[in-house]
């Protein structure tokens, strides 16, 4: 399974568990469509976190990184690629 | 079990003997709600302000742990509970924010004033129409050239009334996004910002609390902490320091306030024996010593899954809730152990029930922290 669709089921599974993966959109705006709301975000962040292995607590967030999920994909990609902006 | 440095004991101690100076007249200053600024000279003194932050802005450098340790000698010889609380509401509301978003103008020119002390900080979130429901508040930050402008009022700001600088969350975005709020460095002497008179309150009378009013302030957009639109997420990394930092100061209370009561326990007879060979006395000062352990535990294990980088949003929110509670608990027990000298106001036990109280609200409330637990467990 692809990084994108693992983040996909996870939003699903989590967020919108009335509809089925392949109908989410991975550029649907998961933010200004009240999917992920505030705590949302922060369990996202958190599952995010342990899933990739990634120093969340020193990493430059911000929501835009978390709008879709092809933005979160991009996020994860970047931070591990770039390692924690300390 | 954490084995501390002797420079840590040093650190600690030297803590502890200022807090003692500081808390010697605390229940004449919690009759009249006054801040001790001969305390707030001592504690600039000692350096204490820039503990967490780094060296090149007038701080030690020291880690998170060490913090919270010597912070918790502050609180076991402090018995003005107010004035810690000043202290690490400064610590945490401009310092830290700044020190893990701010720009690197915005370090260079307000984390020394933190460091030192001579501009004391304080952050203004809740509003009187959104407390725990933070994405619902109403301040509003409108981007006007290269300024925003900000208005709308904000209530039970802590330090509110004595603070220079003040770290102002205002909403940028569509109300309840999460990414909605942003967060603004805006000083005292800002033209249309209005610090409402000290409050009245239960507890914590020594810390000074107002509302805060903004009537189209303009705050450049180089003062902008974080990103826009991440005011939450810069309020998530406030929030865990200032549980970790406030209420490891309430597990040095607890400790002292443990010790007293096992004191007056084993030396108070009634019936021609110590009170403390009753149960229902010893029972409440073995719950004291649970909660205590409890507490450390909850603290300092967060604590170091936070410095190693792990998800502690559950864990800070239990954390919350357990120290917290059980400070009010023990807060209440000593009072009873202490009896009717417990419910004079002239032995200082019943003060610790009233500030415990307001543990039990401030960082988000025992229910939002029961809340946010089901919320990360996917219940909500």
């Amino acid at each position: 399974m692809s990084r994108i669709d693992e983040i996909t089921r996870y939003v699903v599974a989590e967020f919108a568990p009335d509809i089925r993966a392949d109908e989410l959109d991975a550029d649907y705006d998961l933010l200004d469509n009240g999917v992920v709301d505030s705590l949302g975000l922060l369990r996202l962040i958190g599952w995010l976190g342990e899933r990739y292995d990634l120093p969340v607590d020193d990493i430059d967030l911000a929501p835009e990184q978390f709008r879709s999920v092809r933005a979160v994909d991009a996020f994860v990609e970047s931070a591990l690629v770039k390692g924690p902006a300390l | 079990m954490i084995g501390w440095t002797d420079e840590q004991r040093t650190l600690r101690a030297a803590a502890a003997e200022l807090g003692a100076a500081v808390g010697k007249d605390h229940l004449e200053r919690d009759a009249t709600g006054e801040f001790s600024r001969d305390g707030w000279a001592l504690v600039r003194e000692s350096g204490l302000l820039g503990l967490p932050f780094g060296t090149e802005y007038g701080g030690l450098g020291a880690d998170l742990l060490t913090t919270m340790y010597v912070l918790e000698g502050l609180g076991e010889a402090c018995r003005d509970g107010g004035f810690p609380f000043s202290v690490t509401t400064h610590v945490v509301s401009t310092g830290v924010p700044l020190h893990r978003f701010g720009s690197a103008e915005l370090k260079a020119r307000y984390l020394p004033g933190v460091c030192s002390g001579s501009a004391i900080g304080a952050h203004a979130i809740s509003e009187p129409d959104a407390g725990s429901d933070m994405m619902a508040m109403r301040t509003t930050a409108v981007l006007d050239g290269d300024d925003y402008v900000l208005t709308g009022s904000k209530s039970f700001v802590s330090n509110g009334p004595i603070a220079d600088t003040y770290l102002v969350y205002a909403r940028t975005g569509k109300a309840g996004a999460p990414d909605a709020i942003t967060t603004f460095l805006v000083e005292r002497d800002s033209p249309g910002l209005h610090v409402g008179q000290p409050m009245g309150k239960m507890g914590l009378k020594t810390s000074p609390l107002s509302e805060l009013f903004l009537d189209g302030v303009r705050v450049p957009a180089t003062r902008v902490v974080g990103k826009v639109g991440a005011g939450f997420l810069v309020l998530d990394h406030v929030m865990k320091w200032e549980i970790l930092l406030s209420f490891v100061v309430n597990l040095g209370e607890m400790e002292h306030r443990l010790r007293e009561s096992v004191r007056y326990a084993r030396t108070r007879k009634q019936f021609g024996a110590p009170i403390g060979s009753n149960q229902s006395v010893s029972n409440k000062l073995v719950d004291m010593r649970i909660g205590v352990e409890t507490s450390r535990k909850w603290l300092y294990d967060t604590a170091e899954k936070l410095v190693a980088r792990k998800n502690v949003t559950t864990d800070i929110a239990i954390t919350k809730l357990v120290v917290s509670e059980a400070n009010l608990a023990s807060a209440l027990a000593a009072v009873q152990v202490f009896g009717g000298y417990g419910y004079m106001t002239e032995y200082g036990v019943e003060k610790d029930v009233r500030n415990a109280v307001a543990g039990t609200i401030y960082s988000g409330t025992t229910e939002i922290q029961r809340q946010r637990v089901a919320a990360m467990m996917g219940l909500g």
